[in-house]
């Protein structure tokens, strides 16, 4: 436990909650504001890191590729290969993974948490879940254990997840990233557990400013729990944050569709704007396997 | 022991409380009987006529009386409200110890070193029965609070039950046979209507104090022995039931607690002590460091005792009488005896909730003393000082409202205090460590974080933020970044505090004071009480709204605070919602107050800058007062003002004081005396509005200062006719002025020549080239024609020609604020009101004179013959006419004439130089008394 005793201040700590609830550009502003002075190299670090990950969530990819020079530390070197590898194509992803292979192998970096992180996500984004799990499963850091949360419930695998979960537990209970993966938990197990997620989503929506990814989080509890219009006004909330967001227009169709409301709009929208999303691609997976079966049967 | 007040003085020996005043009677050793207010502090009378101490006092139930008995062997009736001695009744041959009314019969019972006891009756003033049989010093006697009878303790180490129901008797149905024989018996046997019931020996030393229990058969008795005795009696007898151990010393007063099952007795060891009544035991003890205690006295209704020592007096209460709440959403949780129950405001249901465990009756003081709820969870937490200060958390489930046999087993924990911060979190003060305990919600420890100040207790502060209060100062922490998020110096001994609904005003109550702030402890206000402040609560509007002992009051975010209403009891609130009042009494009660909350509404709307809800709530509510005058005036708004007074004169100076000449117009001619229209004059003067400033000084007949005024406004016409006026009135200093003014050398000599100073009218003459004036007066003088200084020019003196002749000035810009426009039709409609209460004549004259003076105030040119109308009508234009007769055979020209005319019978007469609109207000003077144009 990281809070024990009298240690100095935490002075990242808005800084790392902003960006763990998702409030990025106030993550940005506010590690600009923070004196350089007063953080430990360490400290200075993360606090880089972290910047350069809260505009990767932005969506400034190539601003971090181009900020990021080539004498920077491991960990900036790593969110540097993040950024690449979320903007670029096949091929500069193929590169990208070989990169992180390369400096993975290194003994001297590669037990680097951030260089662990970035792995385990851009693993996670190859869907090479086994390969994700090698690098994070270690543990280290909070984020690290988050992830591992995150990649088990893409697995399907709530059990493993529950069990990360335990652990960060045992490590720090209202650790923010504890709170919200012990949210993703309940909500992929579902049932009773939906209101223990609802709970812990109105904690930290009272608790920060609202962001995207609380009203998200809220709205799929509503979704989960029957309160379509409740849900589509949370998402709608969420909407006028970032109209733009690919979570809160895909919630959106689907809230739409359980309220008999037309949900085009925000289909065409998410198409456009995030064409690799989860959503599109189902279904156009579905529309051509549904083609497939109407030549079958023509 | 919760001391309320305290005095210094001489040896109490007596006390008494009022039954429903805050007031209590101390009798001293040094002769003095003292009346104080203990609520305010304040010592309200003293009464000084006996002569050596005096050891008895006691308050009338229902009557403005009190009786005293002293060691010059008199007992006197008072009226404390007249401040007088009414009489005094003798009879007892030694020191008086003990007196007391009874509190049904005109009754008062003495006890008396004489070994008597005496009933008097002081209507009749005779005493009506001597009580004989103590062989000793009788140190106290009572009446039974219910039945017919008196315990006494003396000491010849008895304490005795007598019984008074033959007196009673005798006085309810005095011509009963009984009579003559009770007659004959007393004057043989000392009477027989009181006798001894039963004789309780079992003290080995005088007993100096012995009282009923209220309710039940039971006595207390204390003694030399330095024990406290409790007996039992039934009809037929009575016995010793218990010993009490532990006084040092004598035992000098001993008593049950009228609502708890305690026995409170105090002593010459210094100590009072508290002692269970059931288990006999030593609860509590007080102990002073050099006084003797003597006497104590409980209050008949309320929670309070008394006691009197060698060098004062103090008043305390033994257990904190504010029950345990907290509000959450639509309810209000609070322990009443052992249950937890909630009471919904908007169906105003209460429920009982669960039981909680019993305080033990180990030690006073015992109960919740806060309670905090998460609403997520229905947890609750109960804090108390048992235990040197614990904690009990309490889950309850959802469904067992109403099921009080539920008793679930509480977790408990040590701590100063112990409070929510999260859905699932609650923190916990550890005072020996300086630090707080996270713990969830099984009572296991999450997280510990030390705190950044010596901390007494802590409250919430939002969402992981807890306020924490030191001896100095009061911050909010942030419990996991470990951060202090605001301070506030201020050595206040933070008792409660209270959020807005919105999280962002704190209020802080101390003690005697109220501190608001805002979330970061930013400090907004302090507002200072003379007496307790019990609690407090916000309304919607963000104005806090407290209560003191006996007022509920507001405070306003700027600081200003006033009285909402008088409370005879203290309250305690737990939430406002519009005008309707939630509060708790001491009883655990919940009660709705409704008060008019439109005094502190208007002042927030004003504050506020609302103004179009000031102007809605004049229009609509009744505020009035000279407080909302005064305030008004104070934060600048006397324009408002104007429109809630009635008072002329009040408005007059309203008016003025806003700068609103057309009120104060009205008003002026409302009052009509010389001082306010010179005052209205000088405002006028200072707008520039001249018209006004004219017609003022017409009121006044300040034909000097009118003079002059036509002068530098440009007027010259005007002001020859001023000159003719003075002449008229015989005011020849007036007219050679005028004629100075006007530059006009014929009229000046001629003016010297009919106040025969022929000289100086020929010097003038002739200087200025009037040779047939100069030699026609030459002729006169004769001889003593004065010769005029040779070789010298002359030249006329002229006064220059004002800039801005004829008309007003340029008017001084008056702020009229926000009212602009708004309030006019207000204070239309309202001076119609006045008018239809008065009379239509007037009320039109009214409104003529507010659109006219609007015009003029405006700067409006359209000044016509009809506005200027109503001065006519009411006969008091100007000055009065009929005095004038002009002499037809005048020099001025005559249109001058006309003109000069028109602006005297019209009030304002700016227009009237206007030549074109000579004639038509000329042709409309002549019929001016009558007409309505």
């Amino acid at each position: 436990m990281k809070s024990m005793a009298s240690s100095p201040p935490d002075q990242l700590f808005g800084l790392r909650n902003s960006f763990y609830v998702g409030a990025y550009q106030a993550a940005i502003t506010s590690s600009q504001s923070l004196p350089a002075h007063d953080l430990s190299p360490d400290d200075l670090l993360e606090r880089d890191a972290l910047l350069y990950r809260s505009y990767l969530a932005i969506g400034s990819h190539q601003l971090v590729v181009n900020e990021i020079g080539p004498s920077a530390a491991t960990p900036l070197q790593a969110v540097k290969l993040l950024a690449v590898y979320l903007s670029g194509d096949a091929a500069n992803k193929e590169s990208v993974v070989s990169r992180l292979q390369e400096l993975l192998g290194d003994p001297a970096v590669g037990s680097n948490t951030i260089l662990r992180l970035v792995a385990g996500t851009v693993f996670m984004h190859e869907r090479d879940y086994a390969e994700a799990l090698k690098h994070t499963s270690s543990g280290g850091t909070m984020e690290l254990l988050a992830l591992n949360v995150q990649i088990y419930l893409h697995m399907n695998r709530a059990d493993h997840a529950e069990k990360q979960l335990r652990v960060m537990q045992q490590l720090d209970e209202d650790h923010t990233l504890t709170q919200l993966a012990n949210a993703w938990v309940d909500l992929a197990m579902g049932g009773s557990k939906i209101q223990e997620a609802h709970l812990i989503f109105q904690d930290l929506s009272d608790k920060y400013p609202t962001t995207c990814m609380i009203l998200n989080g809220k709205a799929l509890c509503s979704i989960h729990m029957g309160n379509f219009q409740e849900a589509e006004a949370l998402l709608l909330e969420s909407l006028n944050k970032d109209a733009k967001d690919a979570e809160t227009l895909a919630n959106l169709t689907v809230c739409s569709l359980n309220l008999g409301k037309p949900a085009t709009r925000y289909l065409n929208e998410l198409k456009l704007s995030h064409p690799d999303h989860m959503l599109v691609k189902r279904m156009s997976s579905a529309e051509d396997l549904f083609d497939r079966a109407c030549q079958a049967m023509a | 022991m919760l001391t309320k007040f305290e005095t210094k003085s001489n040896r109490v020996k007596g006390l008494s409380f009022h039954p429903r005043r805050p007031w209590i009677l101390a009798s001293l050793h040094s002769g003095v009987i003292q009346m104080w207010d203990y609520r305010m502090g304040t010592l309200l009378d003293r009464f000084d006529e006996h002569d050596g101490p005096v050891r008895g006092v006691h308050f009338h139930a229902t009557q403005p009386l009190f009786v005293s008995g002293g060691d010059d062997y008199k007992i006197k009736v008072w009226n404390y409200k007249t401040h007088r001695c009414l009489f005094t009744l003798h009879g007892h041959l030694d020191y008086i110890r003990t007196v007391q009314f009874h509190h049904e019969y005109p009754w008062i019972v003495s006890a008396s070193d004489d070994q008597t006891i005496r009933i008097w009756n002081w209507q009749s003033r005779t005493c009506v029965a001597v009580l004989t049989g103590h062989n000793h010093y009788v140190m106290c006697a009572s009446f039974h609070p219910k039945e017919d009878l008196v315990v006494s303790a003396s000491l010849d180490q008895t304490v005795r039950v007598w019984d008074i129901g033959a007196l009673r008797k005798k006085t309810v149905s005095p011509a009963d046979d009984i009579l003559r024989l009770t007659q004959m018996n007393t004057d043989l046997f000392g009477g027989i209507d009181a006798v001894v019931k039963y004789v309780l020996e079992g003290h080995d030393r005088g007993v100096n104090w012995a009282s009923f229990h209220p309710s039940l058969p039971l006595i207390v008795s204390g003694a030399d022995d330095r024990q406290v005795k409790l007996w039992r009696m039934n009809d037929t007898k009575a016995w010793e039931v218990d010993t009490l151990r532990g006084h040092m010393n004598n035992v000098s007063c001993v008593m049950f607690h009228a609502k708890q099952d305690i026995i409170v007795s105090n002593s010459e060891d210094k100590s009072i002590r508290i002692w269970d009544a059931t288990k006999r035991t030593g609860i509590q003890t007080f102990r002073r460091e050099h006084d003797r205690f003597w006497i104590l006295a409980a209050h008949p209704e309320m929670n309070l005792l008394a006691a009197g020592h060698d060098s004062g007096m103090i008043v305390f209460k033994l257990e904190r009488e504010r029950p345990a709440f907290c509000v959450s959403g639509d309810t209000v949780f609070y322990v009443k005896d052992r249950f937890l129950r909630y009471f919904e405001y908007s169906t105003q249901k209460e429920v009982q909730v669960a039981p909680i465990r019993r305080p033990g009756s180990v030690s006073l003081n015992q109960s919740p003393r806060t309670l905090s709820y998460s609403p997520t969870e229905n947890a609750v937490l109960i804090c108390s000082d048992v235990d040197g200060g614990s904690y009990e958390l309490y889950i309850v489930p959802k469904d067992s409202a109403g099921r009080s046999d539920y008793l679930q087993e509480a977790k408990k924990g040590a701590g100063g205090s112990a409070v929510f911060v999260a859905r699932n979190r609650f923190a916990v003060l550890e005072k020996s460590s300086n630090q707080v305990l996270v713990k969830n919600l099984k009572n296991e420890i999450v997280k510990k974080s030390p705190l950044p100040i010596a901390t007494d207790a802590i409250y919430y502060a939002g969402t992981g933020n807890l306020l924490c209060k030191a001896e100095d100062r009061v911050t909010i922490f942030d419990l996991q970044q470990r951060l202090v998020l605001g301070e506030l110096f201020r050595p206040l001994l933070l008792n409660m505090l209270f959020w807005s609904s919105d999280m962002e005003s704190v209020a802080l109550l101390s003690k005697h004071a109220v501190v608001i702030a805002n979330k970061k402890l930013v400090h907004r206000c302090t507002l200072h009480e003379t007496i307790r402040v019990k609690s407090g609560a916000w309304d919607e509007n963000g104005v806090f709204i407290y209560t003191t002992l006996n007022h509920m009051k507001y405070c306003l975010p700027n600081g200003d605070s006033g009285i909402i209403k008088t409370l005879d009891v203290p309250i305690y609130i737990t939430r406002v919602i519009g005008n309707n009042i939630f509060c708790l009494d001491r009883d655990g009660k919940n009660k709705l107050v409704t008060v008019d909350a439109s005094e502190y509404i208007f002042k927030l709307a004003l504050l506020r800058k609302r103004y179009d809800h000031v102007m809605s709530m004049i229009k609509n509510s009744q505020l009035c007062g000279q407080a909302v005058i005064s305030y008004l005036q104070q934060k600048g708004f006397p324009e408002v003002a104007l429109h809630f007074v009635k008072d002329e004169k009040t408005r007059f100076n309203l008016a003025l004081e806003s700068g609103n000449i057309q009120i104060a117009v009205a008003s002026a001619k409302e009052i009509d005396d010389k001082d306010h229209w010179y005052r209205l004059g000088i405002e006028a003067l200072r707008q520039g509005n001249v018209g006004i400033v004219e017609y003022a000084y017409q009121r006044t007949k300040n034909f000097e200062r009118l003079a002059f005024l036509y002068l530098i406004t440009g007027y010259l016409d005007k002001v020859g006719f001023m000159c003719k006026i003075a002449g008229q009135n015989n005011n020849l200093m007036g007219q050679f002025h005028n004629a100075l003014y006007l530059g006009d050398a014929r009229k000046r000599a001629e003016i010297l020549e009919n106040a025969g100073q022929l000289p100086l009218a020929y010097v003038t003459a002739a200087t200025h080239g009037l040779t047939e004036t100069a030699e026609r007066l030459a002729a006169e003088l004769g001889e003593n024609v004065p010769s005029l200084p040779e070789g010298k020019s002359h030249s006329l003196l002229m006064p220059p020609a004002p800039l801005m002749a004829c008309g007003d000035w340029p008017l001084l810009r008056v702020m009229r604020g926000i009212f602009e426009g708004g309030l006019d039709a207000t204070g239309r409609a309202e001076l119609e009101e006045d008018a239809a209460a008065a009379g239509a004549d007037w009320g039109d004259e009214d409104l003529d004179i507010v659109d006219a003076s609007e015009v003029v105030a405006n700067g409006g040119d359209g000044f016509d013959a009809e506005e200027v109308e109503p001065n006519e009508e009411d006969g008091e234009g100007g000055w009065d006419l009929e005095d004038l007769e002009l002499p037809p055979e005048t020099e001025t020209p005559k249109g001058c004439q006309q003109c000069s005319l028109c602006c005297i019978c019209c009030a304002y007469t700016r227009h009237a130089c206007q030549p074109n609109l000579d004639s038509e207000i000329f042709s409309g003077w002549g019929a001016c008394s009558s007409r309505e144009l």
